[in-house]
């Protein structure tokens, strides 16, 4: 009886401990694996200003529009980015249209913010937001949007946005989100 | 007796599970609103990166108090450094007061001290290592300032200025509310967006 009730109690420890080690140790071997297949094809980042990235979000759409706003700087932006390379390749297919825009400053767009792009082997277009001043940006995007990193933003092909996210976005939640407007 | 103990210990993993979930779940849509501009900031206690305790009614300036959540790592806060001890300088001879706050979890008391020496910032800065004042102030990034008036009534959240780099700054919006405060002026714009890294939050 003493035997079976420790045995149940480490089992469980067990568990519980291989339930809390970081997800991140997760995206890690995953990074690895793939940087083992093929080279990384470098990525071109466009400067992208206010007006610009107004006309980018509001003008009439062809296909739904995923935005997703990150830097290099920003920890969940970087552990995010395995996952959103992967809806990329799993919804583009399916007329999703998807572009990334960093908040990096401008003398990082030919170094670490394309060579980042590369490491995840992201290949949908990609912004610098090149601006003297982001809070125009900001709240051209979203008034409610404090500007925080990462920010995900789903339009439908009205130009509305039919689903929001600050900070690591959940991508189960994501997926359905763009199951929906991929659908209509 | 053993059933009662199994249920015990599944209830227990369960809560601590989903305490892990939530915790490293924590999204920016979890972090406290702030407290609107005009609202009085209740006294509050921190230990600076030595240790000692310091509370706000002992930091305050005679005419207000500058608080900038600031981080180590973060290279949206460190291209502000010269702009913060100037700032601290600055309005050193003006009554004004400022105090760094590191909330970052991922920082200790040590690297705080160590990057301040490195950086030479002169300004006591302090260690939220539970988040207690970030959450109260409903901060979000660093740097992300906050300007109490003598009272501790907020008069200003918000960036420093426009520009990570120094060389476009156009809008000077801390120094300005600062500026219209001191001079008994209302402040034209008591809130802009603040852009940096996120607070590393403890989960």
């Amino acid at each position: 009886m003493r035997i079976s009730k420790l045995t149940l109690i480490t089992g469980l420890v067990v568990l519980l401990i291989s339930l809390t080690v970081p997800a991140q140790r997760t995206v890690r071997t995953v990074r690895q694996a793939k940087s083992t297949t093929a080279p990384a094809m470098p990525t071109n980042v466009e400067p992208i200003d206010t007006a610009g990235l107004k006309d980018l979000i509001s003008k009439p759409k062809e296909k739904p529009l995923l935005v997703n706003f990150w830097a290099t700087y920003c920890d969940p932006c970087r552990d995010e980015f395995p996952d959103l390379v992967k809806v990329d390749s799993d919804f583009r297919p399916k007329s999703l249209d998807f572009v990334t825009v960093s908040l990096d400053d401008v003398s990082e767009i030919k170094t670490t913010v394309p060579q980042f792009l590369a490491q995840m082997k992201a290949t949908m277009p990609a912004y610098l937001l090149n601006v003297a001043d982001p809070e125009p940006a900001i709240n051209a995007v979203d008034p409610k949007w404090q500007g925080d990193l990462p920010a995900t933003f789903l339009y439908n092909s009205k130009g509305e946005i039919v689903f929001k996210h600050f900070g690591r976005v959940n991508t189960a939640e994501l997926r359905e989100a763009i199951e929906r407007v991929v659908k209509n | 007796m053993k059933k009662r103990i199994v249920s015990i210990v599944l209830a227990a993993l369960f809560v601590i599970t989903a305490a892990v979930i939530a915790g490293s779940g924590r999204s920016t849509s979890d972090i406290p609103a702030p407290p609107a501009i005009g609202a009085i900031i209740d006294d509050f206690s921190l230990p600076d990166v030595n240790g000692q305790e310091h509370a706000l009614k002992s930091l305050k300036g005679k005419n207000g108090t500058v608080l900038i959540f600031i981080a180590v790592q973060c290279p949206v806060s460190n291209a502000y450094n010269d702009r913060m001890e100037k700032l601290a300088q600055d309005y050193q001879a003006k009554g004004v007061a400022v105090v760094g706050i590191n909330a970052n979890s991922t920082e200790d008391a040590a690297a705080v001290k160590a990057h301040a020496a490195e950086k030479h910032l002169t300004f006591t800065i302090l260690k939220d290592s539970g988040n207690k004042v970030a959450d109260k102030l409903g901060a979000s990034v660093t740097p992300e300032a906050y300007f109490l008036d003598s009272n501790n009534k907020l008069v200003y959240r918000g960036r420093i200025d426009n520009s990570r780099n120094p060389d476009t700054i156009e809008s000077n919006d801390l120094r300005q509310a600062i500026d219209s405060a001191l001079a008994g002026k209302p402040v034209e714009k008591p809130e802009a967006k603040a852009f940096g890294c996120g607070i590393k939050r403890v989960s």
